[in-house]
């Protein structure tokens, strides 16, 4: 038996942005990590992965500002709901582990329109964002004009941004995409749209405010 | 042949003896393998900064000229620059001090280059790829002689770096580098470094009679440099760190990059085990959110 998705969840210009976002962490993140390990920097010689990143940079940069600047209400809720955390998202952690083993469920608490693990996502993308902005724009524009000392801890910052957000986009991949759980997620981010049955058991109190809200 | 359990401890006791007695016998090995080594002395009372060891240079490698060496505003390292005389000013008076790789032992560049262009070579000097380099400029910012320079492109961040190689052709050709060659004083000297090393120490003790500040640079630092120097002053005069080391950050980007493996083996592994467990789970168990359905349901009823 399939339900019917008809619950929006997100908008079609959310769903652009996250994907155009996206593919451009993508090829920062490829261009990026070989220059971790020099048995693997061979792409890199001659500096065309240099300019790719440099390209990719303005859109990664670019696309959240444009899409803040139009939808300005969105964007300082999406800052508002990331910073903002309350005892809800304690039962979130203390349920966590038996949740996503599939042991018990009963002890979840019902989640707004993201989870508690989505909004440590989002924290992580926020937080490493403006660490990697500060740091790179250093290492672009500045080099040779700060003192050594900081450019090195820029290259060191912009590793720790690089190891945060990847292992933590990893388990977003996996949440989001693999999980037996997760059925719907991933298609949610294709056509915005959600079952009935998902968005209660998966976003109880969200869930509730808006068939309120339709009533 | 049968092995008694007495001749495999003994045998045991033997292999782990010689595994104990490796690393001084490894490191003693290294050590006088960079005795053996070619290096240079650079002695700062010879110089009369005549700017010949710059004009072989540029001419033996073919360096184009850019700059017109003028003694008042000499030519700064750079790509095309891979040695020069370096500028210091005591009281009143102009001394030089020549500039150029140290070609370390133990290299910060080479620490940090992410594309593996500078390496060691087989006679111990830090040489240049240019065909890997990626022009990130790490070297120029990790070294801490300030060695490697960039020309670069600030906004699409093309850059091109290239330094002194020690004319590695000539000296495995068994001839000096062409700035040695060049000297009229014998200010820079070429030779085996555990010699040099002797003369250098030699020369310090010399100048010691009549000056305290009189130093030896090169023999211990960065697990000795290939380019050693007798100093009449301290090396901070002649813009040379005391105590030159890899920086820290450089180190920490090391260990960052394991951690970063290890972290991100781990988490895989777990998503791997937690699949296997879930997958399992949830085709036995209700939905999630059970007990708030029921709640739900429960205050619906009431």
């Amino acid at each position: 038996m399939t339900e019917p998705r008809v619950v929006e969840r997100f908008k079609k210009r959310t769903i652009c942005l996250h994907w155009i976002h996206t593919a451009a962490f993508l090829i920062l993140l490829v261009t990026g990590a070989i220059l971790f390990f020099p048995g693997i920097g061979g792409p890199a010689a001659g500096g065309l992965t240099r300019l790719i990143h440099r390209i990719a940079v303005v859109f990664f940069v670019a696309i959240p500002v444009i899409y803040s600047v139009f939808n300005p209400r969105t964007a300082l809720h999406f800052i508002k709901e990331t910073l903002t955390w309350g005892k809800e998202d304690i039962g979130w952690v203390e349920a966590a582990p038996l949740y996503y083993f599939g042991v018990a469920d009963e002890k979840m608490p019902p989640q707004e329109h993201v989870n508690t693990g989505q909004k440590m996502w989002q924290l992580i993308v926020l937080g490493t964002s403006v660490l990697f902005f500060v740091s790179g724009l250093i290492m672009w524009f500045f080099k040779g004009t700060v003192p050594a000392g900081l450019f090195q801890w820029c290259v060191i910052a912009h590793d720790v941004a690089f190891l945060l957000a990847f292992l933590m986009l990893l388990v977003h991949i996996y949440t989001g995409s693999i999980h037996p759980r997760m059925t719907e997620s991933l298609r949610s981010m294709w056509d915005g749209r959600i079952s009935k049955k998902y968005a209660k058991s998966h976003y109880g109190k969200w869930y509730d405010k808006i068939s309120a809200n339709e009533k | 042949m049968e092995l008694s359990r007495k001749d495999f401890l003994k045998a045991s006791a033997g292999a782990v003896g010689l595994l104990l007695l490796q690393p001084p016998a490894l490191a003693l090995a290294k050590e006088s393998q960079t005795g053996e080594d070619s290096a240079m002395l650079v002695d700062v009372t010879k110089c009369v900064s005549c700017w010949w060891c710059y004009a072989a240079c540029k001419n033996y490698n073919k360096l184009p000229e850019t700059i017109k060496p003028d003694p008042e505003q000499p030519p700064p390292l750079s790509p095309n620059v891979w040695t020069t005389l370096k500028p210091i000013k005591r009281g009143t008076e102009w001394f030089s001090r020549k500039q150029a790789c140290n070609h370390c032992t133990d290299a910060a560049c080479v620490e940090v280059c992410p594309t593996g262009a500078l390496s060691y070579n087989q006679m111990g000097f830090v040489q240049y790829d240019k065909e890997k380099c990626s022009g990130c400029g790490y070297c120029a910012e990790f070294c801490p002689f300030g060695v490697p320079q960039l020309e670069r492109n600030k906004l699409s961040g093309a850059a091109v770096m290239d330094k002194c190689t020690f004319c590695k052709d000539r000296v495995a050709d068994g001839e000096q580098p062409a700035c040695a060659a060049a000297c009229p004083t014998g200010a820079i000297k070429f030779g085996k470094r555990d010699e040099l090393v002797k003369e250098g120490k030699e020369r310090v003790a010399t100048l010691s009679k009549a000056n305290n500040n009189a130093v030896f640079y090169g023999d211990k630092e960065l697990g000795g440099l290939h380019v050693m120097y007798v100093l009449d002053d301290s090396p901070e005069v002649y813009g040379l760190p005391v105590n030159p080391e890899v920086p820290a950050a450089a180190i920490v980007r090391d260990v960052l990059k394991w951690v970063g493996v290890g972290a991100a083996i781990a988490v895989l592994a777990g998503f791997g085990f937690n699949y296997i467990v879930a997958r399992e789970a949830r085709m036995t168990r209700e939905l999630p959110g059970g007990e708030y359905m029921r709640k739900r349901k429960d205050e619906e009823n009431k």
